[in-house]
């Protein structure tokens, strides 16, 4: 037991570096590694909020992209059409992907496995032909975001930061929680779980609408990051292909997957950016592969040969109830 | 919008059966191995362009082009069941959706490449045509061999799967992997077979649709979700439930068009389909069976 006590001290303390090493990053890496960063992280939570879904939820979507569209499109309209402030976008976001969220679960959740799946595709499809045909969003055009030429790399670079570390601590607390345990039976067994008295429903709808309103806070620092929007890109299947992707190589189910997975899928992309088109098509050869060869991602071959995990969220028998106490 | 409806009436139900053709090999692929294809809308897209590229540069005539696209598109299948779904098959739903949706990328992507993003189309004499014309409505040539072609793959298929050994085996390893299997059927093998008549039909419905409407690399998702709608409407696994899903489908999208404008007509489609999702999940035709 002590030697446990010890490993989470150590482990506490090597990730408060870390995170302290990536927080000063600005003060001394080059402007490549800033935007490096910016994207990892950003894509560590699109890959986390997914993963709460697919990998914890069993609830595959291929509809996420719908709040990342979300959010871009309040960072631009807030910004650019009503000349606010960022942090309005933000919360603007929260608050309509929180009731677009709600609003098509009704739907949505009345469709099971691959139903559901498919479901939320052509939701994000019925929304990008609408958009498209919106005047209120300047059509097909789409809107330069204007204020991500104001703002300073280092505060996109920190806002990317707050949101990847959020993702992860949000993430953790969720499974540690009753609701974890919840959602965990769930995906191995609903039916068990439902007659155990897990409320499958309640407990999929909070998970569902978690996952869109951070998605949608990550798509707002997203389109700051690439200043400007259209429907076909904002809607598009991409944003989902990299999610799955970024969970599928780092290992579905695990914390640490979407965290591997992301910087593996970022530095991929970089490398692959002077071949266009192939790149994609390596990427899916390379996800193809990992399903076939590595079911459980690259975390999960690291968990079996080594035992090792960083974010455990196994629970463990506490002391005081060994000792009796 | 009321003198038009005859025309949309029309061409929705003849639209139909094109929609149906395009839904067969999904519809096929979910009854007999519970496996939603999502790589289906592209892997019809690869053979239009093939039956393109071979029509134009060798033969010059789309059928043998489409009959060299069969052969070649076989060899495709049984490459991709034999050596990545049929690995997967076995391990849950998840892992076989994830590697379709990456060989759906891949193939997207790959013809990107290939031919470029550029809008490209199948010539063919039909288009021009007109079957009937009058002063309210014309039936175009296209849309009716379209929809003759499609009754006629549903109808074939039928009666191999009902009246052959081969459709016996098929429909045995579907219903029971295991006691087929004890039975000297070899499930994988069927699933090839399967995965083999699927291409044949999604080839006939990707020339088809190479000839009536422009298509491009990423078109493949458009018609994964239309064959999505016609298996989710006329239920999964059921073939003449494909042809009836379908016609509901042509019918809501250029019924609605007619009234709303055409450029909600995909819209209308999607909302009609997500409609009937919530309200009947199992679809219109199949069994109230839930898993």
């Amino acid at each position: 037991m002590q030697g446990v006590r010890k490993n989470n001290y150590t482990k506490s303390l090597a990730i408060l570096v870390i995170v302290i090493v990536l927080f000063f990053l600005p003060q001394y890496g080059s402007d490549y590694a800033i935007s490096i960063g910016v994207l990892i992280f950003l894509y560590i939570s699109l890959g986390q909020m997914w993963n709460l879904l697919g990998g914890y939820s069993g609830l595959v979507s291929l509809g996420q992209q719908i709040f990342v569209g979300i959010g871009g499109y309040t960072a631009a309209l807030v910004t650019e059409v009503w000349h606010q402030s960022i942090a309005v976008s933000l919360v603007v976001a929260a608050g309509v992907s929180l009731v677009f969220a709600f609003i098509i679960s009704f739907p949505i959740f009345k469709m099971r496995g691959v139903y559901f799946t498919i479901g939320t595709w052509i939701v994000s499809e019925a929304l990008l032909v609408f958009f498209r045909n919106w005047k209120f969003v300047n059509y097909d055009a789409g809107y330069n975001i204007t204020i991500a030429y104001r703002i300073p790399m280092s505060q996109i670079y920190h806002g990317a930061l707050v949101i990847g570390i959020g993702s992860v601590v949000l993430v953790y607390l969720i499974l540690r929680s009753r609701m974890g345990l919840a959602l965990m039976s769930m995906r191995d067994n609903e039916g068990a779980a439902e007659v155990r008295g897990v409320r499958l429903y309640r407990t999929k709808l909070y998970c569902f609408v978690i996952s869109s309103v951070y998605t949608a806070i990550t798509g707002v620092v997203l389109y700051l990051n690439i200043a400007y929007i259209k429907p076909g890109a904002a809607f598009g299947i991409d944003w989902t292909v990299c999610m799955v992707f970024i969970v599928v190589i780092g290992g579905l189910g695990t914390i640490e997957g979407p965290i591997i997975g992301a910087v593996v899928y970022v530095i991929l992309r970089q490398y692959l950016y002077s071949f266009p088109g192939i790149s994609m098509v390596i990427l899916g050869a390379v996800a193809v592969a990992i399903i076939l060869l590595m079911p459980k991602g690259i975390m999960g071959a690291i968990h079996k040969k080594f035992g090792v995990e960083v974010f455990s969220v196994r629970r463990r028998i506490d002391e005081r109830l060994e000792d009796g106490s | 919008m009321l003198e038009t409806l005859p025309q949309a009436l029309v061409t929705g139900v003849l639209l139909g059966g094109l929609y149906a053709i395009i839904g067969i090999g999904m519809s096929l692929i979910f009854g007999i191995m519970k496996l939603t294809n999502i790589a289906h809308g592209d892997i019809m897209i690869l053979s239009t362009f093939l039956t393109m590229f071979i029509t134009q540069n060798l033969t010059g005539n789309p059928i043998i082009g489409l009959l060299l696209t069969i052969v070649i598109m076989m060899f495709f299948a049984v490459g991709i069941q034999k050596f990545l779904i049929n690995k997967v098959i076995t391990k849950g739903a998840e892992p076989a959706l994830l590697v379709t949706f990456g060989l759906s990328i891949i193939i997207s992507n790959a013809l990107f490449l290939a031919f470029g993003a550029n809008t490209q189309t199948i010539q063919s004499p039909l288009v021009s045509m007109n079957l009937i014309r009058t002063e309210n409505v014309s039936v175009s040539m296209m849309y009716m061999v379209s929809f003759l072609v499609a009754v006629a793959v549903i109808v074939v298929l039928t009666l191999v799967m009902n009246k052959t050994s081969f459709g016996r085996a098929i429909r045995a390893a579907s219903s029971d992997t295991v006691m087929s299997e004890l039975l000297g059927v070899n499930t994988k093998r069927m699933y090839v077979f399967a995965m083999m008549l699927t291409v044949v039909t999604a080839s006939i419905a990707g020339m088809l649709v190479g000839m009536t409407f422009p298509f491009y690399p990423t078109t493949g998702t458009q018609y994964l979700i239309i064959a999505f709608g016609v298996v989710v409407i006329g239920g999964m696994g059921s073939l003449p439930g494909t042809l009836v899903g379908g016609i509901i489908l042509g019918l809501a999208q250029l019924v609605g068009a007619n009234f709303i404008g055409p450029t909600y007509q995909q819209l209308i489609g999607f909302i009609v389909l997500l409609v009937i999702l919530a309200i009947r999940p199992q679809g219109l035709l199949s069994k109230a069976v839930r898993k």
